[in-house]
């Protein structure tokens, strides 16, 4: 058993940011194969570049446990700061410098393959909720850890769009 | 002030049901009728429901998702996620909306529009952008059974759409060339390409948005210039790819500021960028502990140990409660940066960027 003290709410918080960009990776994924089956280098290339961002994000999240994220456009730099002695932090930079167009999509799409199941080999596996079977397991685990988040007071992870009060207002 | 000039150069380009049902057809083996029962349950009395995103805009693949919008007079309930079906192996994602739901939104689109203030993500999250994935959806979609959604608004729906899109890339244009300056004056070439890519990238989106091009989000970017816009597609394809981090990274960011200045009309410099945002740090205190000193937030939680010139620079700075950056100080210039890039401060822009200041729609992109 691991203590965490003090630093419980900053723990549960981290860990749970990192398990929504990794339940998020399956959307990546999915852009990227239909593009790659399309021949639609531009998604691609872009695909390979959120793939790399939100890895390096999941494995600085995971290693760090360091509060606040900063704003959006300044992640990926946050992230390969915090993981500069990592043993995947190439290929995190790799994806993220994003490719010239001698490179094949088929190679670009290795990358990031590749890049996603190192980082789950070390942060875990998670339910694909794009599926009919991973749907409810990936609805019953992210009920669980905001569970675990209300107990410390923390901030759940979903968009704030999806459980604001208003603005929307149609979609609140 | 610039005037803009000319009607958009390039005609949208969008797809007729025909088309959009042969391809998901192609695709999946499912026809509207199977999509329109599987969503029957959530339709009130007279709802319409538009097809909108990715397949309807002639992009999209065969892994792409169908997005739906359902709403109309009786709708009295909005949906606060998108409703996932799936048929055969196609996933549609449903948006109930409120009756008044498109009206409030379009009449904020508007509110925004016609003010001063920054549009500062208040849209949605810069990344995830709900309200401008919704209205454009709602703008360019395409119904599928009922009539078209109408909001209440004083002129094109499409133009107010297309408006705030090019608004919000202005603004995210500006902050992200200010910070790639401020990045390579703070020692971060890394940060300071990244932030140039997005100021180049975002000044390209403000582009296709002001020649009325419709919103298919980030990640179709390469694809749209390829196929609509072939006068921008070197300039995307030389910025979409970093420097190394041995090259001259300088160069990179001063040309993706120059080319954000050329296509929006703006001066993107750091010393006149610097005189319109402020940061704010919140209730961050510096508290000196025998010889260490540390900045504190008791709002975030966090503690981080600075060193005297960092604290120097702290106090240091131009104002309480919100400070702006002196070009000519280089080490307030590089903790305002350090803050912000780790989160511990924002930034706030004095006011936006009213579409009637920009020339984006000044060349023909096609």
């Amino acid at each position: 058993m691991k203590a965490s003290g003090s630093g419980a709410g900053r723990l549960a918080w981290c860990q749970s940011q990192a398990l929504w960009l990794n339940l998020a990776l399956v959307a990546r994924l999915e852009d990227l194969e239909g593009a790659v089956e399309a021949r639609q280098s531009g998604l691609v290339r872009y695909s390979a570049m959120a793939i790399g961002e939100d890895c390096a994000l999941i494995l600085a999240l995971t290693e760090r446990h360091e509060k606040p994220l900063p704003v959006r456009s300044m992640r990926a730099g946050w992230a390969l700061a915090r993981i500069r002695d990592h043993a995947l932090w190439p290929e995190c930079w790799r994806l993220i410098r994003s490719f010239e167009l001698s490179q094949t999509n088929e190679e670009i799409a290795a990358a990031c393959r590749r890049l996603v199941a190192s980082t789950r080999a070390i942060v875990g596996q998670v339910p694909d909720g794009l599926t009919h079977d991973g749907y409810f397991p990936m609805l019953a685990l992210t009920r669980e850890w905001y569970k675990l988040l209300d107990a410390l007071g923390q901030k759940g992870f979903f968009p704030d769009e999806w459980t604001r009060d208003r603005s929307p207002k149609g979609t609140a | 002030m610039l005037p803009r000039q000319g009607l958009p150069t390039v005609r949208v380009r969008l797809s007729d049901r025909g088309a959009v049902e042969a391809r998901i057809a192609s695709y999946h083996g499912v026809s509207f009728p199977e999509v329109l029962a599987a969503v029957d349950y959530l339709r009130d009395p007279g709802d319409s429901v538009i097809a909108g995103g990715s397949l309807t805009l002639g992009l999209g693949n065969r892994l792409s998702d169908l997005d739906i919008v359902i709403s109309g007079p009786a709708s009295a309930e909005s949906s606060r996620v998108p409703l996932q079906h799936w048929l055969k192996s196609l996933r549609v994602d449903v948006w109930k909306l409120r009756a008044d739901a498109m009206d409030e939104l379009v009449g904020r689109a508007e509110a925004v529009l016609g003010g001063e203030g920054p549009v500062a993500g208040a849209f949605g999250d810069m990344f995830e952008e709900a309200d401008l994935k919704l209205l454009h959806r709602v703008a360019f979609g395409l119904p599928i059974e009922g009539p078209g959604i109408q909001p209440a608004a004083s002129r094109s729906y499409r133009a107010i759409a297309g408006d705030l899109l090019v608004r919000e890339y202005a603004e995210r244009m500006r902050e992200a060339a200010f910070v790639a300056q401020l990045a390579l004056a703070a020692a971060d070439p890394l940060g300071a390409a990244l932030s140039a890519r997005l100021a180049a990238l975002s000044s390209l989106h403000a582009t296709i948005y002001a020649h009325g091009l419709p919103f298919t989000g980030d990640k179709w970017l390469g694809e749209r210039v390829t196929t609509d816009a072939p006068e921008l597609a070197e300039r995307h394809a030389l910025y979409s790819v970093l420097p190394e981090p041995d090259a001259d990274v300088a160069a990179f960011v001063r040309s993706a500021v120059r080319a954000s200045e050329h296509l929006s009309g703006l001066e993107l410099s750091l010393a006149a960028l610097a005189a319109q945002g402020r940061f704010d740090a919140g209730d961050l205190e510096l508290y000196p502990a025998g010889t260490a000193r540390f900045l504190v937030s008791v709002d975030r939680d966090g503690l981080w140990e600075v060193t005297d010139a960092e604290a120097a620079a702290w106090n240091g700075r131009s104002g309480r409660g919100g400070w702006a950056c002196d070009p000519g100080r280089a080490a307030g210039l590089k903790l305002s940066y350090d803050l912000y890039a780790a989160g511990i401060a924002s930034l706030r822009w004095e006011r936006g960027l009213p579409v009637a200041e920009l020339a984006f729609a000044r060349e023909d992109i096609a």
